[in-house]
């Protein structure tokens, strides 16, 4: 019999899409984008209900399991740690469907229900991956999400940046996604399995051999690819740029998010034996020192906000390899908050891009000058948001960054601790930059910006909780404690 | 006049009846929290309150955090010692986290300190009109950060509210500045972050290394002596150094400072130049010092080297300055070096010394800012060559101005002298003790640099104040001070006037912190 409870919020993500795509031929394209809407963000608000059912400890009192669902033999298991990654992706699904909303207002397309539907289907992905307990599932699952993040991000079919995000996204895509398969091939071909807690029991009795930090390479390379490391980074500004901005914020955080879930499982329960960790270590160490560095320094001469926040999660993803090194409990906990802290931030920066570009239609940075007069919401938005990024006190930013710094340096990773704060300078200058034109720049036109009250519920929300895990961290904390204690 | 005064005293009044019980004992009131929680909580009142609201509810807030200070000042007990007013919250376990506030002599002093420069900076800036909810939000935000930053005594959130404090000081100087304003928000608030960021890596190292896993100061000095191995201190020490460095601006990396003060609004110069800046000897001493005494010592002919180049080539500079502002900025670097040079004395008198002359400094420097903001108002330059002889336009702000000078130069009878005597007395004792011999040659150097003080100083009195009035318009248009303007520089300068005659409880409370240190220090070889 199928444990139903292991996948129910891909189940709900799923449904939702389906019943869009019914629902739509039945619907006047007038009043179908408001219905349809409704459904996605239903669809995807009982997916993240769920999960607290799922974890054993419902508010509510309707616990489904205590916090372990297996199925498919175990090749699907959601523990703590997957919930965990799930609440980021699907709270990341939620904004960015906010956002949709918004955006289709100036960006016109006749196809809304293939939107929201190929959305929610690439979530389902995205969730799916941080369960999978194998590398075929993972694989399938990874590809749901990307090969949906193709659509969608050339999903503005008369916009040639669109085209070309979607263009290079599913060029560099497909190959990395090959990489990663070849290099799952050889894992089974020496191990015989596809179990990822098999394959590591397989490697730890066998000697070390080059096949294996082969394998290993093309794996690192086909994943940091989708997280976007550098030096696997190229496609990301443009991609970012291109895509329509609710993707790029779906991509920037729920993809990212979901590529980390993907590491760990992979790397720090399958390779994690004595005769390979020191190669992927390394290997991250020096990816993660690259991008930071890399990312920072190239978002300094951007003009386009998106491609400037593009290179910036190029970085964001450095900081959170950062913690990813550092093997245990400590460095695992410092990634699961810092991914929560980061959804906050940078989805408050999407959305107010959102409202803004719908506005001035324009996504220059120059554009944004004197927001403190147009709208003194989006100025403390970008203010906060920016500088939670740049991980600068008190916002939720630098107490993530501490603790991932922290367990770096635990582990002896004092250099790229160092690397990381100063570079943290470096990006200070860029966000900066932003924050110069929204809040001390006088606006060249002083038309307000109108802001819908979901809309400033949520951007105040974004504000509230990155202040405040600034200072009161412990009730996410003790969330990602839980959600580690069950790899460890 | 009388609404203004009116404020004050009822911001005295609930200091002194609504905190009363906040004394010490097991169910007092946390005094501390309170001083950082009134600026953030005018911060959201001015917020939530109409425009016209704003400035009066600063300086009644302000008036409160001026009587916690005094409080805070008479209460504490210096005969018994060590870390009073503590509160304890854990905040996160299994980091080692804890929010630890509590004031020792010398922090008691800063807290003082830190009163009365909020109390001046929200007077000083009663006449903003651009944008003005924001500026005294922010201002309020900043006072909130030092704030802490004095009382904290885990190192997490030391470092939480000083970095808390550098963000409002870059709007501030962005938005209310004057000059290449955006340049210099910039400069200051990369380099102040720059600094940071290897301080706070060696935070980290010693929460690590410690093997106890606390960020907890008074444990952490402790252990220098089964913790922190000498090569640790080694290395880690000169990295700790650039951080603190950075804030006090000590040479090279001061350049932040004149462009900052330059540009900056002058309530906020008063509290960068005259608290924020002094965080930086603050935290050698609280933090460096203890816990890492033989990367100290292995360090000290570098930092006695550029304390005094520190003191020295700030001077001369100043003596070349066009703009009346940057003389003050200039001098306050050369005022940080002499703070320094007294800490590399390792000595009792010196250390006192250097924190008399931090407290005297920060009243000083505020008092020195506050009269060219209100002379630059006035005048509608800044430039010294098209002032002078406003004393005869201007005669009360002229004579405060005098006095300011006079504070600044070490004139025995205000702040000044007091911190700058004990310094030299401990640069001259510290040869006895088979120590430091190098700085009896060394400190005619630095009393050079106090030479020169005196000569800039006399320069700008003359320049601006004295002569023919260069401007004849000034006849007409300029007046002098007004009462809301005099009375914070006059304020302050009653502080320094009352340090300088009366300098006993001062360095009695600063005594109460040295004192065991040096014991602690010269347990080392």
């Amino acid at each position: 019999m199928i444990n139903y409870s292991a996948f129910l919020p891909e189940l709900f993500l799923v449904m939702a899409a389906i019943l869009i795509l019914v629902v739509e031929l039945f619907l006047t394209p007038t009043s179908r984008r408001t219905i349809l809407s409704w459904i996605a963000f239903l669809g995807t608000l009982a997916a993240l209900l769920s999960l607290s059912c799922l974890s054993g400890s419902c508010p509510a009192g309707c616990n489904l399991g205590n916090g372990t669902e297996v199925a498919f033999n175990g090749f699907l298991k959601t523990d703590g740690l997957s919930l965990f990654f799930k609440m980021v992706i699907l709270l990341a699904t939620l904004l960015t469907l906010l956002m949709t909303f918004r955006y289709f207002k100036t960006h016109n397309t006749p196809y809304p229900a293939e939107f929201l539907a190929i959305l929610l289907f690439s979530a389902s992905g995205a969730t799916a991956l941080t369960s999978a307990q194998e590398i075929i599932t993972l694989y399938i699952a990874l590809e749901t999400l990307t090969i949906s993040s193709y659509l969608l991000a050339s999903f503005m079919k008369k916009d040639k940046g669109s085209n070309e995000a979607g263009m290079k996204y599913l060029l560099l895509g497909a190959f990395s996604s090959a990489l990663l398969l070849f290099g799952f091939s050889y894992l089974y071909g020496l191990t015989g399995t596809t179990v990822i807690a098999e394959i590591a029991k397989s490697l730890a009795m066998q000697a070390s051999s080059p096949l294996a930090v082969f394998a290993l390479i093309l794996i690192v390379g086909g994943l940091a690819f989708k997280i976007s490391l550098a030096p696997f980074h190229m496609w990301t500004p443009d991609v970012y740029e291109g895509a329509p901005t609710p993707v790029t914020a779906f991509l920037s955080v729920a993809s990212k998010t979901a590529g980390f879930a993907a590491f760990i499982r992979l790397f720090w329960v399958g390779l994690n034996v004595p005769a390979l960790q020191p190669v992927w270590v390394g290997l991250f160490g020096v990816l993660a020192a690259l991008s930071i560095i890399l990312g920072n320094l190239e978002a300094i001469p951007q003009k386009n906000i998106k491609r400037l926040m593009g290179y910036s999660s190029i970085a964001q993803a450095g900081y959170i390899s950062t913690g990813f090194l550092a093997i245990g409990p400590m460095g695992l906990t410092a990634v699961l908050f810092y991914l929560f802290v980061y959804l906050f931030a940078n989805m408050g920066v999407f959305l107010a891009i959102v409202i803004v570009s719908n506005k001035t239609g324009s996504e220059q940075i120059e554009d944004y000058a004197g927001m403190w007069k147009r709208s003194p919401l989006i100025g403390m938005v970008l203010l906060v948001c920016l500088l939670s990024l740049a991980g600068v006190p008190p916002f939720a930013g630098f107490s993530g960054k501490w603790y991932l710094f922290g367990a770096a340096i635990s582990k002896g990773y004092v250099w790229l601790a160092l690397v990381g704060m100063s570079f943290s300078v470096v990006s200070l200058y860029y966000y900066l930059q932003v924050v110069r034109q929204a809040l001390i720049v006088d606006p060249k036109d002083s038309s307000p910006i109108s802001i819908s009250p979901l809309e400033k519920l949520v951007l105040v929300a974004c504000v509230v909780i990155t202040v405040t895990l600034g200072f009161w961290p412990k009730p996410v904390m003790d969330l990602a404690q839980a959600a580690a204690s069950s790899l460890f | 006049m009388l609404p203004v005064l009116a404020t004050i005293l009822a911001g005295f009044a609930v200091t002194f009846n609504f905190f009363h019980a906040a004394s010490v004992g097991p169910n007092a009131l946390p005094l501390l929290t309170s001083f950082i929680v009134i600026p953030i909580l005018s911060a959201f009142m001015i917020l939530a309150a109409p425009v016209q609201w704003t400035r009066w509810i600063s300086l009644f807030m302000a008036s409160m955090e001026l009587g916690i200070g005094f409080k805070v000042f008479f209460i504490f007990q210096t005969a018994v010692g060590g870390f009073q007013f503590v509160e304890e919250v854990p905040w996160l376990k299994n980091f080692g986290i804890n929010y630890i506030l509590g004031v020792d002599g010398m922090s008691a002093l800063m807290v003082l300190l830190v009163a009365c420069v909020y109390f001046a900076g929200s007077l000083i800036s009663w006449n903003i009109t651009l944008r003005m909810k924001e500026y005294f939000i922010l201002f309020s935000l900043l006072v909130g950060g030092v704030a802490g930053a004095y009382e904290s005594l885990d190192l997490f959130f030391f470092f939480l509210f000083y970095e808390f404090a550098v963000l409002p000081m870059y709007l501030l100087v962005g938005i209310w500045g004057t000059g290449r304003k955006e340049y210099a928000a910039m400069k200051l608030t990369l380099m102040l972050l720059a600094g940071s960021a290897f301080m706070l890596v060696g935070f980290i190292a010693m929460y690590f290394t410690s093997g106890v896993h606390t960020f907890d100061i008074r444990i952490l000095g402790d252990l220098a002596k089964t913790g922190f191995n000498t090569d640790f201190q080694k290395f880690w020490f000169p990295l700790l150094f650039l951080g603190f460095g950075v804030i006090s601006a000590v040479f090279p990396f001061h350049t932040w400072s004149p462009d900052g003060y330059g540009s900056a609004p002058t309530a906020a110069s008063m509290l960068h130049a005259g608290v924020l800046k002094s965080l930086g000897g603050y935290s050698i001493i609280r933090v460096a010092l203890p816990a890492m005494p033989d990367g100290a010592k292995f360090w000290l002919p570098l930092l006695v080297t550029l304390s005094l180049i520190n003191m020295l080539y700030a001077a001369i500079v100043a003596l070349k300055q066009k703009d009346f502002k940057y003389v003050i900025a200039y001098s306050s670097v050369s005022h940080c070096g002499a703070i320094l040079f007294g800490i590399c004395t390792l000595q009792v008198a010196g250390l006192n010394g250097a924190i008399i002359q931090t407290f005297s400094h920060g009243i000083v420097a505020a008092m020195t800012f506050a009269l060219v903001g209100t002379v630059y108002g006035k005048a509608h330059t800044r430039e010294l060559i098209k002032l002078g002889g406003l004393a005869a336009v201007m005669p009360i702000l002229g004579g405060l101005f005098v006095a300011a000078a006079m504070a600044n130069v070490g004139l025995p009878g205000l702040s000044g002298f007091v911190g700058e005597f004990l310094i030299f007395l401990g640069a001259y004792k510290s040869g006895y003790h088979g120590g430091f011999t190098i700085f009896q040659t060394l400190f005619p150097i630095a009393i050079l640099a106090i030479v020169m003080t005196a000569i800039y100083y006399l320069r700008l009195v003359q320049m601006v104040f004295y002569g023919p009035l260069k401007d004849p318009h000034y006849k007409d248009e300029v007046r002098d001070g007004t009462f809301i303007e005099i009375l914070p520089i006059a304020f302050l300068l009653v502080v320094s006037l009352v340090v300088g005659l009366y300098p006993k409880p001062f360095v009695d409370m600063s005594n109460a912190t040295i004192a065991p240190l040096i014991e602690h220090i010269r347990g080392f070889k």
